[in-house]
């Protein structure tokens, strides 16, 4: 029992999988123990976000096959949400204070991106995906692909004309000290969006394992033939679908408009960051996407903090380009894709 | 029909014709074009700027168009790799004096090499991995042109010489139209060759062109090498016509913009974003312009017509072009807009 259990976890350990999550574990304590164990509480921070735009991707990909170019535009959508309703709330606070509406203030902005970001996602579903799905099937994720181009050339300069380009950000969610752990402090608002993003992740996991809905959206990955077959509301998934991508990267949007305040072009930086995680654990693998926000948030922690700012986009793309060359299915991707399937 | 034009013998000049891969209309097209910086709205300078800026998006359009029409992948670095190019030639005549008219060639070779990297490393895969990883190279290249400050000088922009002496437009105008018509006439001439005939096999079904013997990898790397070759040419131009570069150049929209052109005009015809760059890119200069209270507005027209034009008419112009207009009853008239033969 327990050999067969020993044999299973070093064949876990060779597989790309366990060279990857093993390799990133020993660089964090390595990094912790000579810089300090700060670098940890940023990974951690920037991992849990990274993950819940990657999976918003990561779904959209897997479910509707719709290679997402304007998820960064999704995530900009939900910054500025949060901010419209946040800035006259925190006005209204400071008139008549109250520490029970203080600490709900920032929760109901965020679940308010949350909300603007799923409508968002569903109105550009029914209004360009499904359109054309009724059109053509040829070449489908290329156009896709094409097609949120356009979305995304709409929203960011949609964004400049009706609010301007200024930096509409807020100084924090929640006043108060920061919490101190050993010898470092943290924000608060790192510490509850942290737990949020924790708790949204544990929610749309149990979703998509336990329930009808949940168990549909996978049916429909797998096999959207068999899922019709068997009665399945295809436009509905595919609806409800982009609505939870869309919905994760408003609510990261709006989780971190303390530190991106809401720009016309503030979505580019996670959408290169959710499509370096995606291609890195293999297209729409939405688990795999989890582990890989915060692998990749490791290694650009470390590129800043080692080589300096401005460079933490080109070490990730290298390491991508060498992951490529070996398995090209990402790192956690079982089935190989061999060359030209569309 | 057939039969009509096995028998018809064809005169010399539309055999010149031909082998320019010509319509009688695209003649009349390019005399226009040439004669137009000397009709009274256009002779103004600033104009002829646009004219050039259209002309330099019609060539890119079509080095585009040669990828993502025929073997339906789309280089979404495509500027980054232009950028390249630039690059690649200012620094060389920068540094080591070499000449503008070389160091274009210098980059065009700089930049086919990396399309060729990026290719035989992406192109084994599915179409969308070659799009993001072009896009993610054009990202790398930004970065690094950025941070390279002691070769670039990084967002300061690199000043580069120019063509031409003079300070007149007119020179770089008839050299750009040159290179749009050298571009086109390349990328045709690669379309009509055997090779042609597998990039179309492989961009309309792969499964179908592996069976009857094609290596579809072997093709999409020389159509992507090409394609970033002709890019890397055309910075070259960018960066002497323009004076000065920055890491701007490699942005993404830019891309967007001669994605928006190649599709609108249509894809797979070449010529289609050629013809249609000129009246877009003016209109779009008119509305930045006279209308510079509303910024952006010209790119979200942009974004709507990309979105339009590919979910109800993925054919674009060309498609439009060919099926209604292309086929006049009058014979005058059909041979002026098709040629003896079928050739471009």
């Amino acid at each position: 029992m327990l050999q067969t259990l020993l044999k299973g976890v070093f064949e876990w350990l060779k597989s790309a999988a366990g060279i990857t999550i093993l390799s990133s574990i020993v660089l964090a304590i390595v990094v912790a123990m000579n810089r300090g164990p700060f670098i940890l509480v940023n990974v951690v921070v920037m991992g849990g976000i990274m993950a819940l735009i990657a999976m918003g991707l990561a779904m959209v990909l897997g479910v509707m096959n719709v290679a997402q170019f304007a998820h960064g535009e999704y995530f900009m959508v939900g910054s500025l949400i949060a901010y419209l309703i946040f800035t006259p709330m925190a006005e209204y606070l400071n008139q008549n204070p109250s520490p029970v509406l203080a600490f709900l203030a920032p929760l109901l902005t965020i679940f308010c991106a949350l909300i603007g970001g799923g409508l968002a996602g569903a109105i550009t579903e029914r209004l360009i995906f499904r359109e054309l799905r009724k059109r053509s099937k040829e070449n489908w994720v290329m156009n896709t692909f094409l097609l949120t181009v356009g979305i995304s050339v709409i929203l960011i300069n949609g964004h400049q004309l009706l609010f301007g380009t200024d930096f509409k950000g807020i100084v924090r969610y929640w006043s108060g000290p920061p919490f101190s752990f050993y010898d470092m402090f943290m924000s608060r608002d790192r510490v509850y969006t942290m737990a949020l993003a924790i708790i949204i992740v544990v929610c749309f996991w149990l979703f998509m394992s336990y329930t009808r809905t949940g168990r549909a959206i996978r049916a429909v990955s797998q096999d959207e033939i068999g899922a019709l077959m068997v009665g399945i509301n295809l436009d509905g998934i595919m609806t409800l679908t982009m609505a939870i991508g869309c919905a994760l990267a408003a609510v990261s949007g709006g989780c971190l408009l303390y530190m991106y305040p809401s720009y016309p072009t503030v979505g580019l930086e996670p959408l290169y960051l959710a499509w370096i995680i995606v291609i890195l654990v293999g297209l729409g693998n939405i688990m795999g996407a989890f582990v890989g926000g915060f692998v990749v948030a490791l290694l650009k922690v470390v590129t800043v903090e080692y080589v300096g700012a401005g460079w933490d986009f080109v070490v990730p793309i290298a390491i991508i380009i060498i992951v490529l060359i070996f398995k090209p299915s990402g790192i956690f991707g079982t089935e190989v894709r061999g060359a030209l399937d569309k | 029909m057939e039969n009509l034009q096995s028998e018809y013998k064809p005169n010399v000049f539309d055999k010149v014709l031909d082998k320019l891969c010509l319509t009688p209309m695209a003649v009349v097209g390019l005399i226009i074009l040439l004669v137009l910086p000397y009709i009274p709205p256009f002779n103004q300078e600033y104009l002829i700027r646009w004219l050039i800026a259209a002309a330099l998006m019609a060539s890119n359009s079509i080095a585009f168009d040669f990828t993502a029409g025929y073997i339906s992948i789309v280089n979404f670095g495509y500027f980054a790799i232009l950028g390249l190019g630039g690059y690649t030639s200012a620094i060389l005549a920068n540094n080591l004096g070499i000449s503008p008219w070389i160091g274009m060639f210098c980059g065009a070779i700089a930049s086919g090499l990396l399309g060729f990297l990026t290719g035989l490393l992406t192109l084994r895969l599915r179409g969308i991995f070659a799009a993001v990883m072009a896009w993610f190279v054009g990202l790398a290249l930004m970065g690094l042109t950025t941070k390279m400050v002691w070769l670039t000088r990084g967002p300061l922009g690199l000043r580069c010489p120019q063509l031409f002496e003079t300070s007149s437009n007119l020179p770089y105008y008839y050299v750009i139209l040159f290179f749009m018509f050298f571009i086109y006439l390349v990328t045709k001439w690669a379309v009509r060759t055997k090779m042609g005939i597998a990039f179309k096999a492989i961009g309309q079904n792969m499964e179908a062109a592996r069976t009857s013997g094609i290596n579809p990898v072997f093709y999409r790397i020389a159509n992507f090498t090409l394609s970033c070759a002709l890019a890397g040419f055309l910075g070259g131009f960018y960066a002497h016509f323009y004076g000065i570069l920055t890491p701007d150049v490699m942005h993404t929209s830019k891309t967007v913009e001669v994605l928006a052109v190649a599709y609108i005009g249509g894809r797979g015809s070449l010529w289609g974003g050629a013809v249609v760059a000129f009246p877009f890119i003016i209109a779009m200069e008119i509305i930045r312009s006279s209308l510079s209270n509303l910024p952006g507005l010209h790119l979200v027209i942009y974004g709507i017509l990309l979105i339009c034009v590919m979910i109800y008419y993925s054919g674009g112009f060309a498609q439009f072009f060919d099926t209604y207009i292309r086929n006049p009853k009058n014979k005058a008239l059909n041979y002026f807009m098709n040629g003896s033969w079928e050739s471009a």
